[in-house]
């Protein structure tokens, strides 16, 4: 094949792959142009930054609608694709913000802190895509080891140490876990394309090892997505880390490992899913109650949301246990739910963490305490951090109420009342502890009445996610009309 | 006869498990990952095993990516170790009590 | 003795290597011991590649493995100067890691040897398994994934750098 026919007809849909390219390309140019900025400047890797995450929305947004595969199967762009794409540049463009005035005050390495950070980012956008075990794999390593790097970034604290070895031993037992899973996968069905595997694993005649398999590759995630019981490095490592990349590891890190989990089972395994749905129903009720209970108890806002994104966490592995490929609709409206209820997690996880940043860049506390009269000092940040409180709550409102609801309705059209009866339960758990901040800043009087000014970046930044988040309580459409489309 | 495929399989469960018991008791961290490498290494066995008896390479290219992946996590590991040690003069894990569930 | 034959003492011996050495990494107290029992396995690991007609495979993993991380190991632990027999190897959860890694093995083994009952790996060499059709599928088919984990060596370089070192 000479050159210009190579041009003509490319064996490789670039165009396809381009969302990939253009954030690895970004990557890249991040860590060049540290090389030669000088100690001053080093900040403007963060617009740089940013202007590559945007490109890579700009790729998104070009391939809108199409649906396409590349490389023998390996990578498919649909709706589902593009959506969590988006969802991650999204995610990299608040923790950004988040992270500007952090990492440019501190004594931290900010050029690799932008480099990993989009190497991160890179893994959520390729795993989007992902149709094949391999690079499902390999994505998601992508994702936690930068995440680890960035963990252990607060050197000169032996608590981000900890934080890291923890966050690193955990990754790696996980990973190993994970491995094994789909190693006996590949061995029942001598493939790694996802379609392949679930024409062939329906076909195969030994359950037991099926259920093995499925398993070993179910409890990998849930390290990774950190599902009670295999939850306890996330508030220590949430903790431990700069609070910026804790924000990131809550969101990018675990959506992840969902879109990761979710492709896995709605496409690779949903044949053989009366075998593993009851680990799935086990799996969330313990992981939304657990996750409450011990929330009730936080005194720190960031161990606080730690256990609420586990809680979270737990209602996403609802719509996991509802898979039932016999009954087309229901398996629809499960993925349909936990794509709605991730989008709109990833972005008021992110508000409660900003709000939580900002608070702490000027008062320098992380404890809850802390927060009474928030809303004598700084009406803005008070306002804005009830309204992410209020969404995590699932309260109207805000979009978080449509969230709880999606899954709850899937719940009951899939007839598993048991479990919509537990998290009806949970959401009234959860709302006492979200509600009892939001009471302290507006009710309870401040202890200095010192008021907080909040960076522009940041409570733009708030102020867009927080204008989100009512807008799609009032006019859900925005989401669910993309969820829709995104079958799997 | 030959051997049968599954004896090479109960053998890599067999380093899995081992790795197992050692990842789970052992305090230096380096040691650890020791344990880690062996069920890295129980996987591969188990690749190549499916890859002969499917007879086409697919599992031995999974060997190659889990030996890239296990070699960036030994460096990021052994960095992360290096610093603890240099400022707790160990590379211990006492709070990191993999078993507290 | 027959081909055959010699396949099922090697793989005996091995596997009897692989175990011992195996147990030893567990139980001795010196972590330099271990380390050097740890590479017996892994050697061991590679024989039982060679055994299953993969010997690019088996190279590769005495260089990367036994040539690359056992030896980095070794610095680690030289690095961090870890106790050589110190009382404090262990925790105290012995016990129950050990009924929860037999447990594992049970399963899984009974699983596996009834899953493949009957079945032979084939003594011949079958036609696609050189080291030339591992290089051509690596970079068709698996030439995605290829490229991502480049970046992964990238990132986990750069991190390693900025986290070991001295400032």
């Amino acid at each position: 094949m000479d050159l210009a026919q190579a041009i003509a007809q490319p064996s490789v849909d670039w165009h396809a792959l381009s969302p990939d390219i253009v954030l690895a390309a970004a990557a890249c140019m991040v860590l060049i142009a540290d090389l030669f900025l000088p100690e001053e400047s080093k900040w403007l890797a963060m617009p740089l930054s940013a202007a590559g995450i945007l490109g890579t929305l700009a790729a998104v947004v070009s391939l809108a609608g199409e649906h396409r595969t590349t490389l023998g199967g390996a990578v498919e762009i649909d709706t589902f694709a593009l959506v969590f794409k988006g969802l991650f540049c999204v995610i990299g463009l608040i923790v950004l913000a988040m992270s500007f005035g952090y990492f440019r005050s501190g004594r931290y390495y900010q050029g690799e802190y932008y480099f990993l950070m989009l190497c991160s980012l890179l893994g959520g956008v390729v795993i989007s895509s992902a149709r094949e075990l391999v690079t499902l794999f390999i994505a998601l390593e992508l994702i936690s080891i930068p995440a680890i790097i960035m963990t252990a970034l607060r050197k000169a604290d032996v608590k981000s140490n900890e934080a890291a070895l923890k966050f690193f031993l955990f990754s790696v037992l996980s990973t190993a876990v994970m491995l094994y899973g789909m190693s006996l996968v590949y061995g029942i069905t001598g493939s790694t394309k996802l379609d392949e595997i679930r024409s062939s694993i329906a076909s195969s005649a030994d359950e037991p090892l099926v259920v093995l398999s499925v398993i070993f590759v179910v409890i990998g995630f849930a390290f990774k997505i950190s599902a009670v019981p295999f939850h306890f490095w996330a508030p220590d490592t949430y903790e431990g880390a700069p609070s910026p990349v804790a924000a990131f590891l809550s969101t990018a890190s675990k959506i992840g490992g969902f879109v990761g989990l979710l492709v896995l089972m709605f496409r690779a395994f949903p044949e053989v899913a009366d075998t593993w749905r009851p680990a799935f129903a086990v799996l969330a009720t313990l992981t939304m109650t657990v996750g409450n209970l011990i929330a009730l108890r936080q005194q720190h806002i960031i161990r606080l949301l730690a256990y609420s994104g586990i809680a979270q966490s737990g209602y996403v592995l609802v719509t996991l246990a509802l898979i039932d490929p016999s009954r087309p609709e229901a398996n629809a409206q499960a993925l349909e739910s936990a794509i709605v209820y991730l989008v709109i997690y990833g972005i008021m996880d992110l508000g409660a963490f900003a709000a939580a940043v900002a608070f702490a860049r000027k008062t320098g506390t992380y404890f809850l305490s802390d927060y009474a009269g928030l809303w004598r000092r700084s009406p803005v940040l008070a306002t804005l951090m009830a309204g992410f409180l209020l969404s995590l709550a699932g309260t109207p409102p805000m979009a978080g109420a449509w969230a709880k609801l999606f899954v709850f309705a899937a719940a009951i059209n899939s007839e598993v009342y048991w479990l919509a009866a537990v998290m009806g339960v949970n959401a009234v758990i959860a709302a006492w502890y979200y509600l009892a901040v939001v009471k302290r800043m507006f009710l309870d009087s401040p202890e200095v009445d010192e008021p907080i000014e909040v960076p522009y970046l940041l409570r733009a930044t708030m102020g867009v996610a927080a204008f989100a988040l009512l807008a799609v309580f009032i006019y859900p459409a925005f989401i669910t009309s993309l969820a829709d489309r995104s079958l799997l | 006869m030959s051997v049968p495929p599954g004896y090479y399989l109960a053998l890599a469960g067999l380093m899995f498990s081992v790795g197992v018991v050692g990842a789970l008791t052992r305090r230096n961290a380096i040691v650890i990952f020791m344990f880690i490498e062996l069920m890295l290494n129980a996987i591969n066995l188990i690749f190549v095993t499916f890859s002969r008896m499917w007879g086409h390479v697919d599992g031995q290219i999974l060997v190659f990516f889990v030996l890239v992946v296990a070699a960036a996590e030994v460096v990021v590991g052994l960095a992360i170790i290096l610093v603890i040690s240099r400022r707790r003069g160990t590379a211990n894990v006492d709070d990191v009590s993999l078993l507290k569930w | 003795m027959s081909a055959e034959t010699w396949q099922q003492v090697v793989f005996w011996i091995f596997a009897l290597l692989i175990t011992g050495a195996g147990v030893l990494v567990v139980t001795t107290r010196n972590v330099i011991h271990a380390a050097l029992w740890l590479v017996g396995a892994l050697m061991g690991a590679a024989a039982m590649y060679v055994l299953l007609f993969a010997e690019f495979v088996a190279w590769v993993q005495v260089l990367v493995y036994v040539g690359a991380i056992v030896v980095l190991m070794l610095f680690g632990l030289m690095l961090t100067r870890a106790p050589i027999g110190s009382a404090e190897f262990d925790n105290n959860q012995r016990p129950l890691a050990a009924l929860c890694a037999a447990a594992v093995f049970v399963v899984t083994s009974v699983i596996l040897i009834g899953a493949f009952e009957g079945q032979e790996i084939n003594f011949a060499r079958t036609a696609g398994t050189s080291t030339e059709s591992i290089g051509t599928a690596i970079f068709s088919s698996y030439v995605w994934p290829f490229e991502v984990v480049s970046i992964l060596l990238l990132a986990a370089l750069v991190g390693a750098v900025v986290i070991a070192r001295r400032d």
